[in-house]
C-alpha cells in the first residue's frame, strides 16, 4: 500500500465510538423486523420514481444500506453487513436475531473495555462461552417430519399461511434433498406442481426434432440413451451408433452429445423410417466441463449405461448395445430432457446419491453444496415446482424472494432438525453459562459470560417489544411458567413453544448466533480505522461465501 | 358347461380377494391367468368376472383387491398389464383405467381402511414404481418421489392409514416407507442383500405395535418390532423358497398368529414367528398353493381359501388349537 492511497488514520477512543454510531444504525435498521409481528422498514426509491419498499427481511434492509454518510461510521455498519450477508446467503433466514445479538455484544464488549477489560482475553472468553451456548443448542435440537409440522416451521418464517401450507405439502413430499423451483405465476394465487423423473434444463438439437406438436415436445416409450458429451462434426461419426441401434433393433434413440453440427443434425433428420426407428439428438447438460461430467454420471447411474468422454478420447466406433442406457420413458423439448423410471441399478444409484449427500454435507462452499444439492434432488425421482402469485407484480417479486428464504429455513429444518422458537432456546441456553459464571475467578472470563448471558435475552425481548407488549412483564410470565415457555405474541400470553408449534431451524439459529459473536467479538478488538483513497486491485478478489461448520 | 365355469388346468392363481362380509355373503375373487372369477358361494362354484367386457383373449389378472366397505360401495380393483378395472357393482361390470404409457405392469393393490372417506387405493408395478388413485380409482398418477427403485412387489398399508398415511413397499432391492399415503418414499433400515421382498404384512395394530413382516424371494422371513428399523429372522429352520404371503391375526395381540405361505407350503406360528409348524391337515392333494385368503382372519375354525397352481381354489376350516 502506497502511503499516497493512505488518507485518515483513526485512534481510539474514536474507534470504538464511532464503529459503535455504525453498528447501531444499522443493528437499529433491522431490529424492528424481528418476530411474528415485525415492522416494516420502508425504502426510499424516489430517484426510480417508484412507491418506496417496503422491507421486513434483515438481509435485504442490511443490502439497501450500501453505505453510510459517515465513513468511519459506515465501517462499523460494514462489519455488521458483512455478517449479515454471509448469513442469509448459508442458511436464508436469521439475520434479525443475528443483528440484535451483534449489536447487544459489541455495546456491552465497549462498556466492559472502557472499565479496563482486556480485549484479546474478552475475545476468548466470548468464544469459549459461544461453544457452549452451541453444544446447549445442539442438545435442544429435534428431528421434524410431516406436512403440518413443516407448514408450523415455514409459518414460523414467513407469516404467510397458505404459503407454508403449500411448502409443508412440497417438502413432506421431496424430502429435505428434493428439487423445488420456485417461480413467478401469472395469477393471484399460490400453485404447485410436481415432476416425475429427472430432468435437465438442456434439450433437443433442432425444432424439427419436436414429434408432438401440440405438446411441443417429443416423448419416447421404452428409450435407449446414447450418452457422452462428444462433438460430432461429421455424420460418419454417427454411423457406427446407429447401425448397432439398428441390428440390436432398437426401436427408440436417444443421442446425448456435447455438440451436433448441422450436417450432423441433417443426417439424423433425414430418418426415412420413423415407424421402425425413432431418434432424438439432446444437448449434454452442463455449461462448464464439471457440471457435463457431473450430468453425465448422473444420467449413466439412473439408466444403467456407459458415458462415452471427449477427454477420453473416445468415439462411437465401438459402442455396444450394452453400452446404451435405458428409462421407461424419455422427454425432451428445445429446453429439457427428461428421464422417467431409469432402469440403472437401484443399489448403485443408492450409493452414488449417498456418495453425493456426505460430499454435500462434508462441503463449506456454497456453491459446491447448491451444486450437489440439486443433483440430490434429481435423482430421487422428482421435481416440485411452486408457482407464485400476488396481485401485484411487486408482492409478487416479494413473495417469491420470501418464499425462496422460507424453503431453505425448512429443509435447513428438514436437515438439522428444530429448535424451541421465539427466542426460547436463547433464553434456555443461560443457566449453563450462569453456572460458568459462577464458576469462574477470571475477570474478563465473568465479562464474558455476563455479556453473552445478556445478549441472549435480546431477541426474547426485542421480538415481544415489536409486537408491542412489555418485554419485561413477558420475561417475567415466562420465567414464571418454566423451562420451554415462551410468549407468544399473536395471543399475548406464555405457553409451552414447541407444543404450541413455534419453532427455529436449529441450522438457522446457530449460524445466527455464532455468526454475531463471533464477528462482534473480532470486532471488539479493532483498536485502528485506517482509510485510504484508492482500493488495492487485490482487494476486490471474489471469495465465494463459505459455511461454518456448527 | 354350465354358467359356472371349470378352472382351467395351469391356470395359476396369483390372488384371493374376500368381501369383507363373507361369513353372510360367501363373495369372493380369484386372480388368475387366465382372468378374474367371482364366486358368491364362498368359492364353491366361479364365474367369469370379465364377462361383461367380451374379451377376446384371456386378460392375465396378477392381483385383485374389494373395498373396506364392499358391502356398501360395491367396488373392486384388479390389476392387469397395461391397466387397472375398477367395478363399482361387485364385480359384474367393470371400468378399464388406462394408466400412462408405457404401460405398467400391476402387480398389487392395496386399497385404505378408510376407503369409503378417502377414496386412496395404491397399485404397485413391476418397472414403474407406484401409482396412486385418491379418487375411488378413476384416476391414477405416478408417485415415485424418493422410491429408488421401481420394481415395487408388494405393499402394505397401516390398518390406521387414515390417520397416519402410512404404506409400505417392498421392492426388488429393499423397503420403502411412505408417511403422506404413498406421495413420497423413503428407504427403511432393511438390508438390501435379503431383497426382493415379495410380500409384506403390518400388525393390526400397527400404530402402536409398530410390528411390521416381511418376506423375501430366497432368504427367508423378517419381522421388524420398531416399524423397519430392526429386522430379524423368524421359521429359518422352517421357511423355504419365496415367502408370498403373510397373513396376521386380526383380534388379540396376545395370541400373536402368523400365517405364510412360503415356496415348501403352509406355515403357521402361534407365538408370534419363534415356532412354526408346517400345515398339512385338510390340504388338496397335489395342490401346489399360490394364494390363501383368511375372510374371516386367522384362528381355529375360521375359514381359509387356498389357491392353487393348476388354478383350482378350495375352502377349508383352519384346524381347532391343540
Amino acid at each position: 500500500m502506497s502511503q499516497a492511497a493512505t488518507r485518515r488514520v483513526i485512534f481510539q477512543p474514536a474507534t470504538y465510538r464511532r464503529l459503535q454510531r455504525g453498528v447501531n444504525k444499522l443493528v437499529d435498521a433491522i431490529r424492528p423486523t424481528l418476530g411474528p409481528r415485525p415492522r416494516l422498514v420502508a425504502v426510499n426509491r424516489l430517484l426510480e420514481g417508484k412507491m418506496p419498499e417496503m422491507l421486513d427481511n434483515g438481509g435485504t434492509i442490511a443490502k439497501r444500506i450500501e453505505r453510510l454518510a459517515d465513513p468511519d461510521e459506515d465501517m462499523g455498519a460494514q462489519l455488521v453487513r458483512d455478517m449479515l450477508w454471509r448469513l442469509q446467503d448459508q442458511v436464508g433466514d436469521g439475520t434479525a436475531t443475528a443483528a440484535v445479538l451483534f449489536g447487544s455484544v459489541y455495546n456491552q464488549g465497549i462498556h466492559y473495555l472502557a472499565a479496563g477489560g482486556n480485549a484479546m482475553h474478552l475475545r476468548d472468553y466470548l468464544g469459549k462461552g459461544l461453544q457452549m451456548v452451541m453444544d446447549q443448542l445442539s442438545g435442544m435440537t429435534v428431528q421434524v417430519s410431516g406436512k403440518e409440522q413443516l407448514a408450523r416451521i415455514a409459518e414460523s418464517l414467513c407469516y404467510d399461511p397458505a404459503l407454508s401450507r403449500l411448502l409443508g405439502e412440497i417438502f413432506d413430499i421431496v424430502g429435505a434433498y428434493g428439487r423445488l423451483e420456485i417461480r413467478e405465476g401469472r395469477g393471484r394465487d399460490l400453485e404447485r406442481e410436481y415432476v416425475e423423473g429427472m430432468y435437465w434444463e438442456w434439450g433437443l438439437y433442432s425444432r424439427d426434432m419436436i414429434a408432438d406438436l401440440s405438446r411441443y415436445r417429443t416423448e419416447f416409450d421404452d428409450a435407449a440413451i446414447l450418452i457422452s458429451d462428444l462433438e460430432i462434426d461429421e455424420p460418419q461419426q454417427l454411423y457406427p451408433a446407429l447401425e448397432m441401434a439398428l441390428r440390436a433393433g432398437i426401436p427408440r434413440l436417444v443421442i446425448v452429445a456435447g455438440r451436433l453440427s448441422d450436417r450432423a443434425i441433417g443426417f439424423l433428420l433425414s430418418n426415412r423410417q420413423p415407424d421402425r426407428f425413432q431418434l432424438m439428438a439432446v444437448k449434454t447438460p452442463g455449461w462448464d466441463t464439471s457440471q457435463k461430467a457431473a450430468a453425465l454420471e448422473d444420467m449413466a447411474i439412473l439408466t444403467g449405461g456407459r458415458p462415452f468422454l471427449k477427454a477420453a478420447g473416445e468415439t462411437f466406433a465401438h459402442v455396444t448395445p450394452e453400452n446404451l442406457g435405458r428409462a421407461r420413458r424419455a422427454f425432451a423439448d428445445l429446453r429439457t430432457f427428461g428421464i422417467v423410471g431409469g432402469k440403472g441399478n437401484p443399489r448403485l444409484l443408492r450409493q452414488h446419491i449417498g456418495h453425493l449427500r456426505s460430499a454435500f454435507n462434508q462441503s463449506d462452499d456454497t456453491v459446491v453444496r447448491e451444486a450437489l444439492l440439486k443433483r440430490v434432488g434429481m435423482l430421487l425421482g422428482g421435481a416440485a415446482t411452486l408457482w407464485i402469485g400476488a396481485a401485484t407484480e411487486l408482492e409478487i417479486a416479494a413473495r417469491k424472494e420470501m418464499a425462496e428464504r422460507t424453503a431453505a429455513s425448512v429443509r435447513a429444518a428438514m436437515m438439522e432438525g428444530v429448535v424451541p422458537g421465539g427466542g426460547v432456546a436463547l433464553l434456555a441456553c443461560q443457566p449453563a453459562l450462569q453456572q460458568a459464571l459462577a464458576r469462574s475467578e477470571d475477570a474478563d472470563e465473568r465479562g464474558a459470560y455476563r455479556t453473552l448471558i445478556k445478549a441472549l435475552a435480546e431477541p426474547f425481548r426485542t421480538l415481544v417489544s415489536n409486537a408491542g407488549y412489555d418485554a419485561s412483564e413477558a420475561m417475567a410470565e415466562v420465567r414464571m411458567a418454566g423451562p420451554g415457555y415462551g410468549f407468544d405474541v399473536t395471543v399475548g400470553r406464555a405457553l409451552e413453544v414447541m407444543e404450541a408449534g413455534i419453532y427455529d431451524p436449529a441450522i438457522v439459529l446457530k449460524s445466527a448466533v455464532y455468526g454475531a459473536v463471533s464477528a462482534a467479538a473480532l470486532a471488539l478488538t479493532v483498536d485502528v480505522l485506517i482509510h485510504r483513497t484508492e482500493q488495492p486491485k487485490h482487494a476486490e478478489v471474489h471469495v465465494p461465501s463459505k459455511r461454518k461448520k456448527l | 358347461m354350465t354358467e359356472a365355469e371349470q378352472i382351467e388346468s395351469r391356470d395359476l392363481v396369483y390372488g384371493l380377494a374376500v368381501s369383507p362380509r363373507f361369513a353372510l355373503d360367501g363373495i369372493c375373487f380369484a386372480a388368475r391367468a387366465s382372468g378374474l372369477y367371482r364366486s358368491e358361494d364362498g368359492g364353491l362354484t366361479w364365474k367369469d368376472a370379465y364377462r361383461s367386457l367380451e374379451l377376446r383373449q384371456a386378460l392375465v389378472t396378477a392381483t385383485v383387491a374389494v373395498s373396506p366397505a364392499f358391502d356398501e360401495d360395491r367396488t373392486v380393483f384388479a390389476g392387469v398389464p397395461g391397466g387397472i378395472l375398477r367395478s363399482s357393482d361387485g364385480g359384474h361390470t367393470w371400468i378399464v383405467v388406462e394408466l400412462p404409457s408405457p404401460p405398467p405392469f400391476v402387480l398389487d393393490l392395496a386399497v385404505s381402511p378408510g376407503f369409503s372417506r378417502d377414496g386412496v387405493v395404491l397399485a404397485a408395478t413391476v418397472e414403474d414404481g407406484v401409482f396412486r388413485s385418491g379418487d375411488r380409482g378413476a384416476s391414477w398418477a405416478a408417485w415415485n418421489f424418493g422410491l429408488l427403485d421401481l420394481h415395487v412387489l408388494s405393499l402394505a398399508l397401516s390398518p390406521a392409514f387414515g390417520q397416519d398415511e402410512t404404506a409400505f413397499a417392498g421392492t426388488d432391492s429393499g423397503i420403502f416407507r411412505s408417511t403422506n399415503g404413498g406421495r413420497a418414499w423413503r428407504e427403511i433400515d432393511f438390508p438390501g442383500d435379503l431383497a426382493p421382498v415379495v410380500s409384506l404384512a403390518l400388525s393390526p395394530r400397527f400404530p402402536q405395535d409398530a410390528l411390521l413382516w416381511a418376506g423375501t424371494e430366497s432368504s427367508g422371513l423378517y419381522r421388524s418390532p420398531d416399524g423397519g428399523h430392526t429386522w430379524t429372522r423368524h421359521g429359518s429352520d422352517v421357511v423355504d423358497g419365496t415367502v408370498n404371503q403373510i397373513l396376521l391375526r386380526v383380534g388379540d395381540p396376545a395370541e400373536s398368529e402368523v400365517m405364510v405361505l412360503a415356496g415348501n407350503g403352509l406355515l403357521i406360528s402361534r407365538d408370534g414367528g419363534d415356532s412354526w409348524a408346517k400345515w398339512k391337515a385338510g390340504l388338496p392333494t397335489g395342490c401346489a398353493l399360490t394364494a390363501v385368503a383368511a375372510p374371516s382372519g386367522l384362528g381355529s375354525g375360521a375359514p381359509l381359501l387356498l389357491g392353487c397352481a393348476d388354478g383350482s381354489v378350495h375352502w377349508l376350516d383352519q384346524p381347532k388349537e391343540g
